[in-house]
């Protein structure tokens, strides 16, 4: 495909002082894809993705978004031209109404749209238009992380990253989300999930890579799924 | 009796209008606390050069006067804001807090030059004392300056709460003042939030250099300093970490002390600031986090 | 204690760096030689304050107030019996009629200092963060209001004149050294080491049974004794004093000095006060104050405090970890100079 990628990342390392939570990392999105991020605790999962949002910045490296480069942009600037970040724990705002929330998650829209503004957020979740004028601090887990991706979708980004969405989540909730992800593919949204349920992940993304110690270590498909056995090795090759 | 009620009545109403002034000025300082996280020391040093526009432009129309003096505050506040706080974001409170000492110093020694242009210490700010009259309510004396201090602190929370809640610059600044991080991540521009954060604290300001010239026209190089302090300290009894608690501790420490001062025996009112600052720890032994503030302390941690 | 080469380095380097401005003093001219000793005394003072926000990490506006009572202890204890009776007409007959020798005087500032220091800080030093700079701050508002208003201990808002000038380049060296190796011999103790551990982790000390509470009030009443001694020799330097003097500005010029030089250092507390009381010193000189004025600034003695302000800003608009960086004198450091 000669078409740029969604996002794509050449050699990138991210240090926090002179520390190098992640190395010489390579990794591509194209439009459209589901790309897994999967890996053990302090993998450095997070860091990858607060590199590409512009929150840690990258030490070395390029991250393209569409073939643009991001380096030296503002955190704010890198939203507004269409990457959401679903932050690890959520980061909702829970002294605010889930409406407040919801508008706040304009702020980063390119353009304005006909109709309602919070439309990708409400045909996916209804419940949060019926909570619209709700405390966020008093949903449940499982509503709260929906009302973090509905926040990230009203901005009509390019491309969402989700930084353990299911984390905490009973059961229910988790089937939930995992199926909201194949919708919101389909609306062609590119998505970057970091995740630490591996096969569930392995099984819906184009791609899973796995990460370990800052770095790549392996690339399994869907095919992969149900090969418990390979997943876990990729975890403990170190 | 009547003489104690009257008393009573007139010292409430010298209480209310110095706790609105200090609300005003509360929340000017909280505002800029909420989004940059740094207490701005020099907050009185741009009332100070309010009062000095007053008072130079005390031959003009009182209209060309109040405006000139909001225009100069506002210029002054975003001006620091550049020069100041923005290469401080990163800092420690510690040396954010320090730095501000020092811009105050430099603000107030530069005032000084100014003002001894003329050979004398102090301006005067005259055009619009008449409001420092004395009105007639129920037989009771109250200057006209106590209801347009009380007028303005209301009007202005009042607008101000309105623009936080109902406005898309509003909500961004409360995000920003309470997550900025995830605030900026979700696109809020932050030299926007800060920048309006700023320019209402500078407005604020403006707005209490008018009500305080009024009150006392003379001008030094030292105007609104102590009233400065003492909103800082009651800011952070009140519970720095949110706008309405930070207000609610600036009326309340200007209220107090008005009260406190009336009580005390005569010959006894030179220990009024030894009254309120035992009053100021006692308060913050018992409710560190503030004392309007319900069930957060992690603000507290941060300086 | 046993102390490496490495550390006795740390003490060495603030030490003669004391020692040369002392020299330098006794070889100054009459009328400069006073910049060199109020450059000494700031040293202590900022030391004594260094030994708890800098070592603690917790903020104190209130460590003047220890300067205060040791300045006024000293000065009123040492104002001859035979001038006291004419000056100090309204003060407790006990303080009236007794007067104390210089050294005694230091010392008698240094304990009450101490004294009530560890007072307050029972109570306070449980708070930290912003409710415990302004708790202190309003410490130092109590200590101004009542030695500026309660004429039985001191001579209220009017001057303390006729004490005694004995801090000479001689024992504000030694002064300032004293300092420096009290607040040497904490810092590299346990328990100055325990409670700076806790403050780059309170949590993490907390769990390893650190009495937080306990180790911040030992730091608070260190430099509380050293705060009054540093007050004490200040008196003697000055030879009269008002509250005033020992009251905001003092409060604001010493936390800036430690800020300037390097919050967290002892090297920075005495690098800090050396270089903001050189450079107020340089721009007193620079601008001719040979001629006393008393009511009417000129034109010049306002630049010098805008240049003083503005110089302060800039540097830690530049420089916020301060000249130091934080970091304590190493030999290291100076050959990469
Ligand atoms: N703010 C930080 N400062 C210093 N080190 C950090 C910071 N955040 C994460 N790290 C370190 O970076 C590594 C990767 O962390 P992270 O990206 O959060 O891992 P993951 O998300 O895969 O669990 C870990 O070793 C972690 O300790
Ligand atoms: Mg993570």
């Amino acid at each position: 495909m000669p078409e740029a990628a969604a996002l794509e990342l050449d050699g990138v390392e991210v240090r926090y002082g002179s520390v190098s939570a992640v190395r010489d990392l390579t990794l591509r999105v194209g439009k459209g894809e589901i790309v897994g991020l999967i890996g053990p605790n302090g993998a450095g999962k997070s860091t990858t993705l607060n590199a590409i949002m512009g929150l840690q910045p990258a030490h070395r490296g390029e991250i393209k978004l569409n073939g643009q480069a991001l380096r030296r942009r503002s955190v704010e600037s890198i939203a507004r031209a269409g990457i959401a970040l679903v932050p690890e724990g959520r980061r909702i705002f829970g002294d605010f109404t889930v409406e407040e929330n919801l508008r706040l998650g304009l702020a980063a829209r390119r353009r304005t749209y006909i109709g309602d503004p919070f439309g990708p957020a409400f045909e996916l979740f209804p419940i949060l238009s019926e909570f619209r004028g709700r405390q966020a601090g008093a949903l449940s887990g499982g509503q709260q992380q929906q009302l973090a991706i509905g926040r990230a979708l009203v901005s009509r980004p390019d491309l969402l990253l989700l930084d353990e969405p299911s984390l905490g989540l009973a059961p229910l909730a988790v089937d939930g989300i995992f199926k909201a992800f194949t919708e919101i593919r389909e609306v062609g949204t590119t998505i970057l999930l970091v995740e630490q349920r591996a096969q569930r992940t392995v099984a819906l993304a184009n791609r899973t890579h796995v990460l370990v110690g800052g770095e790549l270590r392996m690339t399994l498909g869907p095919a992969d799924a149900d090969d418990t056995e390979k997943i876990i090795a990729a975890y403990l090759a170190s | 009796m009547s003489v104690l009620a009257s008393i009573d009545l007139q010292t409430l109403g010298d209480a209310f209008g110095l706790g609105a002034i200090y609300a005003l000025m509360a929340v000017g300082i909280g505002l800029v606390f909420g989004v940059l996280r740094l207490v701005n020391f020099a907050y009185g040093q741009l009332i100070m050069a309010g009062a000095y526009t007053l008072a130079y432009t005390s031959g003009w129309p009182v209209a060309a006067s109040i405006v000139s003096c909001f225009a100069v505050v506002v210029a002054l506040s975003l001006a620091m804001d550049r020069v100041v706080f923005r290469p401080l974001r990163s800092s420690s409170p510690a040396v954010m807090l320090v730095t501000t000492f020092a811009i105050a110093f430099l603000l107030q020694a530069v005032a000084l030059i100014i003002d001894l242009r003329d050979g004398q210490l102090g301006e005067v700010a005259s055009s619009i004392a008449p409001l420092n009259q004395a009105v007639s309510v129920g037989g009771v004396d109250v200057r006209k300056v106590t209801f347009v201090a009380v007028g303005v602190a209301l009007g202005a929370l009042i607008a101000l709460a309105l623009v936080l809640t109902r406005t898309t610059i509003g909500l961004h600044t409360r995000a920003a003042a309470s997550d900025f991080r995830t605030a900026r991540l979700l696109g809020v521009r932050a030299n926007r939030v800060i920048a309006f954060a700023v320019v209402v604290s500078g407005l604020l300001a403006g707005a209490v250099a008018v009500l305080l010239t009024v009150q006392n026209p003379f001008v030094q190089p030292d105007f609104a300093l102590e009233d400065t302090i003492i909103v800082l300290v009651g800011v952070v009894v009140g519970g720095i970490d949110r706008l309405w608690t930070a207000t609610l501790g600036g009326f309340a420490i200007g209220f107090v002390s008005v009260l406190v001062n009336a009580a005390l025996p005569t010959d006894q009112t030179v220990f009024l600031p030894s009254v309120v600052y035992a009053l100021v720890i006692v308060v913050l032994l018992l409710r560190p986090a503030g004392l309007f503030a319900w069930g957060r302390r992690a603000a507290m941690e941060r300086v | 204690m046993r102390f490496s080469l490495g550390a006795l380095v740390e003490l060495l380097g603030p030490a003669l760096l004391v020692i040369v401005v002392g020299l330098l003093a006794t070889t100054a001219s009459a009328s400069n030689e006073v910049y060199f000793l109020n450059a000494l005394v700031s040293v202590a003072i900022v030391v004594a304050i260094y030994v708890f926000v800098g070592i603690s990490g917790v903020l104190s506006f209130g460590q003047i107030s220890f300067v205060a009572v040791g300045a006024f202890a000293a000065g009123v204890m040492t104002v001859p019996v035979e001038s006291k009776k004419g000056v100090l007409t309204t003060i407790f007959p006990i303080l009236r009629d007794h007067s104390v020798g210089n050294v005694p005087s230091l010392l008698l500032a240094a304990a009450l200092g101490g004294v009530f220091a560890f007072v307050v800080g029972m109570p306070l030093m449980r708070l930290s963060g912003l409710a415990a700079g302004i708790a202190t701050f309003a410490v130092l508002e109590i200590t101004h209001n009542v030695l500026r208003e309660w004429t039985k201990i001191g001579p209220g808002a009017t001057t303390l004149a006729l004490v005694p000038e004995t801090t000479g380049a001689l024992q504000a060296t030694l002064g300032a050294l004293v300092a420096i190796v009290v607040a040497f011999l904490y810092q590299r103790s346990r328990r100055g080491r325990l409670l700076r551990a806790s403050r780059e982790d309170p949590a993490v000390a907390r769990s390893v049974g650190v009495n937080i509470h306990l180790e911040r009030l030992l730091a608070f009443t260190v430099s509380g004794a050293l705060a009054g001694f540093a007050g004490a020799l200040y008196v003697h330097l000055l030879g009269s004093i008002t509250t005033e003097q020992v009251y905001l500005e003092l409060t604001f010029l010493t936390l800036a000095m430690l800020v300037i030089g390097g919050l967290t250092s002892l090297w920075g507390a005495v690098v800090g006060a050396l270089a903001v009381s050189g450079l107020d010193s340089f721009l007193s000189r620079a601008e001719q104050s040979d001629v006393h004025v008393i009511f009417t600034f000129t034109l010049w003695q306002g630049t010098r405090l805008v240049f003083l302000a503005a110089i302060m800003a800039l540097v830690l608009i530049l420089r916020p970890s301060g000249l130091t960086g934080g970091r304590e004198f190493r030999l290291r450091w100076l050959r990469r100079r």
